[in-house]
């Protein structure tokens, strides 16, 4: 059997087709290793290895990477462009694969989605490179794709469950990377829990839905991720308060995020956070929004 | 945008039957006014149009035109709107490039009641289309000569000259005479070379890079230090030459896929720059340019395996001038060192 | 007579002058506060340097970011920037030298040089974390006088880790690491820690520092910061007994240089020096010109963006 080792970093793209991957991976019998929880020496790792304006996420992925480079065969890192002209991505995105490729000697294993390459291209070229046969990438890319939707209606499903009870609810605006980045969003996820307020995730709705919503906040919108951010409001008419969470200092949120704010009329706390944000300042502030969700 | 106001203002007023108002010149107080209004970390492109959009607002527009598509600046105009509209502006905003098919382009001028005279559409458009060839060719030439110049601000004032030309000009064959006209003339512009010629390279993100005022004349200070300019961006680049040249960068680099705006073609520059022995390449950009922050290392390392120095500047409005100018100084005085 | 030469540096924080014999050896020197007004500290500290009995004034140099306004004022020769005056003035002593570290009190930087010509450079662009500005504010929050600060960072074993990647954060987190409870060495520490880590993260990121290291400016006096970099780099990185008028020293070298038969003299004494601002509203370019007159002549201006 193959013997190879594909590291995938736990950043960035791992959070929206990660559970793809990995099962694409599990059927064809291919060895993954995850990167762990982000930590201190991940981030660490990534500062030393990244341009000092560059956004802590993409910081981060890089700090991924370098935690892997030594511990296996092949990294998989993706280079999405976009879906079609009005659904492009962060040009981060579709140049961290590059970046890496100049710096790093490690083998990686690339697929690319732009206007004329989908996810099922990029499973069937990485198959290839791994020596599959067409039967067997098939098979794979089908139960992948299976268990990843079933993941997503899990998740949409759960989230239902919470829009319909009548507890204090706050929908959080942000990119699939940063909230559920533990490192990242843990303390925001645990001071609202503390406080016994229902968390809604803005990645976790119905994307097409989401997507017909977003247009009545900007019609202009062409960034798919975002676009399926701030659509996730317009779902949830009777939500007590809304949190953007960003981190510093992303291109994206910096204009979408302040049209939004502009338009919406509830209750609202923007956070934007780099690698040296002190606990105590974030705990304050999201105490007291919590304070005036109550009142 | 550096000298182009006047070919837009030129091309609308022949075509238009409205009032057109120049936006006023950028000035420190135009950055003010857009950073005053901006979100904190957008990049500071965003922060001059947005001043420049209220200013002219100011002057009793009412509806604004913006050019932009690529990275962020597509996305500009939507975001400036509900701020100017947060402000209490009435005015219409028209974003030329985004989106910009015919069928869209037909319904804007219905929507927004343009009086177009369509008659003098194609003219025109050929026209300003030549002026904006013209005018980067003839700016190229002045950025690698203007160094040179014998007599101190013979090249500024023939360029100012040649522009008002262009100014009253009417016909396509006349812009032609012109523009040999003028060439011949800066070409008989007496030079004197030194010994040593130091050549810079200027490459970045586009907006700082042709606007002068945002890069606080960085090309005049360059020239005045005797030192010779290549820059690779301007108008005529980035709408006709861009799409063309992209297989090449990709063939050349040996890479498989584009990146975002201006960032593959400024590696292909860099390594371009190395190797036709320029003595140094100057890297500007705004802060929080997303594509260029990702490329600097990859250029950097580049320009250090041809050892050549490359100084990038980051450019905001905290950024002083007093340090900016010590920087290049030293940029200046390492170039000489280094030649001798 | 025997000829010597005058250098004089104004920072942001501190301004620096030195007068030089014709051996590039300092005859007279002074390190004081510009406090907002580089005039009246350049007066002060010319009160100070003295140009000795058996000698003449042959050259006058100036450097700092207030070099253009002094360099009118005293009529100097030579005007060079911070940068090039620090890596000559390191080179005259040093002449093998490969790497400078500088850290003032408003900025940063980093010249590598080889064979006696500067390669590259780099200059903190971000803020002022990690500077001797930053240092002394932090001094005078724990209560700590900042002569003092280097020698308690020596007395720590355990220096707390301080985030200081932008003055605004490491402050809110210093008071919250305060609040905590943690020794004041250590904190003392840290911050010496962090400003070397911030350095070496901001400015010498892809750049290799080859021995032997100079390292230079006012922060380079204080003991903490040195340790660290000796730590952190793993390295003797020399410090001079002048690294904090390496500057001065360096455009008084320069000076030397261009010398030429003039004889220069300080009377600046009694001279009134003024600068007025103002935006011309001749055109449209609505340009900041700055004057100056001296006694109340205007000897120059700069600013103007236009061509007349």
């Amino acid at each position: 059997m193959n013997k190879v080792i594909v590291g995938i970093p736990r950043g960035i793209f791992y959070y929206y087709d990660g559970v793809f991957w990995n099962s694409f991976f599990y059927s064809l019998n291919v060895r993954t290793i995850i990167s762990p929880k982000t930590n201190k020496e991940i981030i660490n790792l990534g500062l030393l290895s990244s341009p000092d304006e560059m956004c802590l996420s993409m910081k981060i992925y890089l700090g991924h990477i370098k935690y892997l480079e030594d511990k296996v065969d092949y990294i998989l890192i993706p280079r999405i462009d976009r879906f079609d002209d009005y659904n492009q991505t962060c040009t981060n995105f579709l140049a961290i694969y590059q970046y890496v490729l100049h710096f790093s000697s490690i083998k990686i294993l690339n697929y690319n989605i732009d206007n004329h390459h989908t996810l099922k291209d990029g499973a069937f070229k990485i198959g290839k490179e791994l020596g599959f046969s067409r039967c067997e990438i098939i098979e794979a890319y089908k139960y992948a794709l299976k268990r990843h939707q079933e993941y997503l209606r899990k998740k949409i499903f759960e989230q239902e469950q919470i829009i319909s009870n009548n507890h204090k609810k706050v929908l959080i605006v942000s990119h699939a990377y940063n909230i559920h980045d533990e490192y990242l969003g843990g303390n925001i996820l645990k001071i609202l829990k503390d406080n016994q307020i229902d968390v809604l995730y803005s990645n976790y709705f119905d994307e097409q839905k989401a997507n017909v919503k977003a247009l009545e906040l900007s019609p202009n919108l062409y960034w798919k991720y975002s676009r399926d951010a701030i659509g996730s409001i317009s779902f949830v008419p009777n939500i007590d308060g809304i949190i953007f969470f960003s981190t510093f200092p992303c291109g994206l949120d910096s204009l979408v995020n302040e049209l939004v704010i502009r338009k919406i009329h509830k209750p609202y706390l923007n956070i934007i956070i780099d690698d040296s944000t002190s606990i105590t300042g974030l705990e304050t502030r999201i105490e007291s929004f919590v304070d005036l969700l109550e009142n | 945008m550096g000298n182009y106001g006047f070919i837009v203002h030129y091309f609308l007023s022949n075509v238009l039957k409205d009032e057109i108002i120049d936006p006023p010149k950028i000035t420190s107080k135009t950055l003010e006014l857009g950073s005053k209004y901006s979100p904190d970390f957008v990049c500071t492109p965003f922060k001059y149009t947005l001043g420049t959009l209220i200013e002219s607002l100011e002057c009793g527009s009412d509806i604004l035109i913006q050019m932009g598509g690529g990275c962020r600046y597509g996305y500009y105009h939507e975001l400036q709107s509900q701020i100017l509209k947060d402000l209490g502006y009435k005015f219409k905003l028209i974003n030329l490039i985004n989106g910009g098919n015919h069928i869209k382009l037909k319904k804007l001028i219905k929507d927004y009641n343009l009086h177009i005279r369509y008659y003098r559409l194609p003219k025109y458009y050929l026209i300003a289309k030549t002026m904006v060839k013209y005018l980067d060719s003839i700016e190229s030439y002045v950025r690698k000569n203007r160094c040179y110049e014998k007599e101190k601000g013979s090249f500024n004032n023939l360029e100012e000259k040649m522009i008002n030309e262009f100014k009253s000009c009417h016909s396509y064959f006349k812009l032609r005479k012109i523009y040999q006209k003028y060439l011949k003339k800066f070409k008989s512009l007496q030079l004197i070379k030194p010994k040593q010629e130091i050549k810079v390279g200027i490459i970045g993100e586009l907006y700082t890079i042709m606007e002068p005022y945002a890069n606080y004349n960085l090309e005049q200070k360059l020239n005045d230090k005797g030192i010779s300019l290549i820059r690779f961006t301007n108008v005529s680049y980035l709408l006709y030459e861009k799409k063309r040249k992209v297989k090449k960068f990709l063939k050349n680099l040996k890479l498989k896929y584009r990146m975002g705006a201006d960032a593959l073609d400024n590696i292909y520059h860099t390594k371009y720059l190395c190797e036709n022995d320029y003595d140094g390449i100057i890297h500007i950009k705004s802060s929080f340019c997303t594509p260029e922050i990702l490329i600097m290392p990859i250029i950097e390392d580049i320009a250090s395996k041809y050892e050549v120095p490359i100084l990038f500047f980051s450019m905001d409005m905290n950024t002083s001038e007093t340090g900016f100018e010590t920087r290049l100084e030293a940029f200046c005085d390492m170039l000489e060192m280094r030649k001798k | 007579m025997k000829d010597c030469y005058l250098g004089i540096d104004i920072g942001s924080i501190s301004t620096k002058a030195v007068i030089l014999d014709e051996e590039n050896k300092v005859l007279s020197s002074c390190y004081i506060e510009t406090s907002g007004s580089p005039v009246d500290a350049v007066k002060k500290a010319l009160k100070i340097v003295r140009v000795p009995n058996d000698y003449v004034l042959k050259g006058i140099g100036t450097t700092g970011s207030a070099r253009k306004l002094i360099g009118l004022m005293v009529g100097a020769n030579v005007v060079k920037n911070e940068i090039t005056a620090h890596a000559i003035g390191t080179l005259t002593y040093y002449p093998d030298a490969r790497t400078i570290l500088e850290i003032g009190g408003q900025d940063s930087k980093i010249i590598l040089i080889n064979n006696g010509v500067i390669t590259d450079y780099a200059m903190n662009t971000l803020c002022a974390a990690g500077t001797g500005a930053f240092l002394s504010s932090q001094a005078k929050r724990i209560g700590v006088d900042i002569n003092d600060f280097g020698k308690m960072a020596l007395n720590s074993n355990n220096p707390v880790k301080i985030a200081a990647r932008c003055t605004v954060f490491a402050e809110s987190d210093l008071v919250h690491k305060s609040q905590l409870g943690y020794k004041k060495e250590d904190i003392i520490a840290g911050l010496c820690r962090s400003v070397v880590l911030n350095y070496l993260n901001n400015l010498c990121k892809g750049k290799r520092l080859e021995k032997p290291i100079i390292f230079q400016g006012g922060v380079s006096k204080n003991q903490g910061v040195r340790k660290y970099f000796n730590e952190i780099l793993k390295a003797d990185v020399i410090v001079d007994d002048n690294s904090h008028l390496m500057g001065a020293i360096g455009v008084a070298v320069l000076a030397h240089r261009q010398a030429t038969n003039k004889i220069y003299n300080l009377d600046i004494e009694n001279i009134k020096f003024e600068t007025k601002g103002y935006e011309c509203n001749g055109c449209s370019n609505n340009c900041e010109v700055v004057r100056i007159y001296k006694d109340n002549h205007l000897i120059d201006s700069f600013g103007n963006k236009c061509q007349n």
